[in-house]
């Protein structure tokens, strides 16, 4: 089975590297983590992933942006965003992620079950 | 022998004291550095004001103490009529004292008190006409009649001059008590200030702080789901015990996080007229797993027909849980929770009036010297990590926004905790 491709998109190091330990740990996904927003951009055009997980508030250019940006581009236009935020409860999205406002929103902290379901919901559209 | 130095500081104090100056610099120190001020030093009130008051009491008797009085005017009367009877009149001076009882008694009971007086005094003299003790003072009924006017006159002079006075009195009494009253409302509005800036300031840390914690806690959270992946494979009982407490220490932490984004956010609502009936109905069946789980009974009397009031119906299910899950947890297993709802009589519109929802829970109840502080940030009575400390300070800023008002009292003559929610009913009527 083809491993599927996540971009991991969060300015904390250890989390983004959690992540890709946890998400490479079930041997269905290779995750490439990026810390930094113009990196992030960078790393989607040249990695080319199934399913980005993208933090909302980052320094500088915020997971907003860089979601609107990655909208705009031609190859990436069609690649499922799941953010990640600090900034919504876990009573204001679905365990496995809500959609708010078009977007898919997965509360922190969020549990690895949670998220692989996310993920695959999102990869099985 | 004192020596200079310590004379001279006597001295400088001395002269600072006479100045007011040294009383003053501790006075201002102290009251800087004791807040609030009010408490420190609190104004004597009207009660104690009165108590100290003792020639007050006397000079404006009310019932005993108006009839010892009355018992001691006559008896000084009476006394002095039979002084001026033994000495037959001829001494003057006696007469005068008969002053005495008339003067007290227009300072007691003011003009008709001094005019009562000088009638019985005068009445009372008037058995000494047929002794006709010539050399007396009394000795013609004209002199007799003289003696009484002047008796009048001096009743009637002095209870003017009571009469004044008790005016007086009674206006400064009346600006002591409006002075007290405002001191009263001035500290209630420095304490909800107070509060109020506190609150504030909660709710501006509490936003940014969840989000601080909520980065490592997904970090701590995504490590124990690593280990338990890890530690399943290798199985080690100790280790997999403490990635269990690791991963509930991660949700207990959350919960906090959860508690103070909902502080922060409490400020928006989304008010639509809706049945209060309904919503609890909803919370109820929310928090129903936990009362057949601790086989607690509910005692549900909802009145019907109750008007609607404007409320955000998922911030108010947020409080009725907050407290059907309080009082639960204070009842353990066992108990009733009596919900009801009704509302009060009066017009739409009149101040205070709303419909009202009261719990009453057969629990422990709360020690009497933190029923204050229950409101409060982070105050909590549960057992630690049982309790985040927010839910009611939060219950109370949702049902302030909705203009209205939350009361958590110990149930008099029994168990258990009370607590009043009031909405106020909109007037929807024509203008």
């Amino acid at each position: 089975m083809t491993k599927k491709k996540i971009l991991v998109v969060d300015d904390e190091v250890a989390l983004t590297r959690m992540l890709k330990r946890n998400l490479e740990a079930t041997e269905r996904f290779v995750v490439r983590t990026e810390n930094s927003s113009p990196a992030a951009l960078a790393a989607a055009r040249e990695f080319q992933p199934d399913l980005i997980l993208l933090d909302v508030m980052m320094p500088g250019v915020d997971g907003g942006e860089v979601a609107a940006q990655l909208k705009e581009d031609k190859q990436l236009c069609q690649t499922p965003i799941v953010f990640l935020s600090a900034i919504v409860k876990k009573d204001e999205t679905a365990p496995t992620g809500s959609n708010i406002g078009g977007a898919t929103f997965l509360a922190k902290p969020v549990k690895l079950e949670d998220l692989i379901t996310c993920i695959e919901n999102q990869l099985g559209k | 022998m004192a020596r200079p130095a310590e004379s001279a500081k006597r001295n400088k104090t001395a002269a600072a004291n006479r100045r007011g100056e040294g009383y003053c610099r501790v006075r201002i120190a102290k009251d800087g550095m004791n807040q609030p001020k009010n408490e420190a030093n609190p104004p004597e009130t009207l009660a104690a004001v009165e108590e100290k008051n003792w020639a007050g009491r006397w000079l404006s008797p009310k019932g005993p103490r108006a009839t010892v009085l009355t018992l001691l005017i006559l008896g000084l009367i009476a006394l002095v009529s039979l002084l001026v009877y033994e000495t037959g009149g001829t001494r003057y001076a006696w007469l005068h004292l008969m002053y005495l009882p008339i003067i007290l008694a227009a300072a007691c009971f003011g003009v008709y008190g001094g005019i009562g007086a000088a009638l019985v005094a005068g009445l009372a003299l008037g058995p000494y006409m047929p002794m006709n003790v010539t050399s007396g003072v009394l000795q013609t009924p004209s002199n007799w009649l003289f003696r009484i006017g002047f008796f009048l006159l001096v009743g009637a002079f002095s209870g003017l001059i009571s009469n004044m006075l008790n005016g007086q009195i009674k206006r400064l009494k009346e600006i002591h008590r409006r002075l007290l009253q405002a001191h009263e409302e001035l500290k209630s509005a420095q304490m909800q200030l107070i509060q109020t800036a506190k609150l504030e300031s909660v709710g501006r840390l509490a936003a940014g702080v969840a989000h601080e914690v909520k980065n490592p806690l997904a970090i701590i959270q995504l490590g124990v789901d690593y280990l338990t992946g890890t530690f399943k494979k290798v199985p080690n009982p100790d280790c997999q015990e403490t990635i269990l407490e690791m991963g509930d220490a991660v949700r207990r932490a959350d919960t906090v996080i959860k508690g103070l984004l909902d502080f922060s956010r409490s400020e928006q609502l989304s008010l639509v007229p809706q049945d209060l009936n309904t919503v609890i109905e909803e919370s109820l069946v929310l928090v129903k797993h936990e009362l057949t789980k601790h086989q607690i009974a509910l005692d549900k009397n909802l009145t019907g027909q109750l008007p609607r009031v404007d409320l955000d119906r998922n911030k108010v299910k947020q409080v009725f849980i907050n407290i059907f899950m309080n009082a639960i947890q204070s009842m353990g297993d066992n108990g009733t929770l009596s919900v009801k709802t009704f509302l009060p009589p009066g017009a739409p519109g009149d101040a205070g009036r709303g419909v009202v929802m009261r719990t009453e829970d057969t629990g422990a109840g709360i020690p009497e010297d933190k029923v204050d502080k229950l409101f409060e940030p982070f105050f909590t009575t549960k057992p630690v990590g049982s309790g985040t400390g927010l839910g009611l300070s939060v219950s109370r800023k949702i049902i302030e926004l909705h203009r209205g008002t939350i009361s958590l009292v110990n149930r008099t003559g029994t168990r258990g905790v009370a607590v009043t929610i009031t909405f106020p009913v909109p007037d929807r009527s024509p203008l």
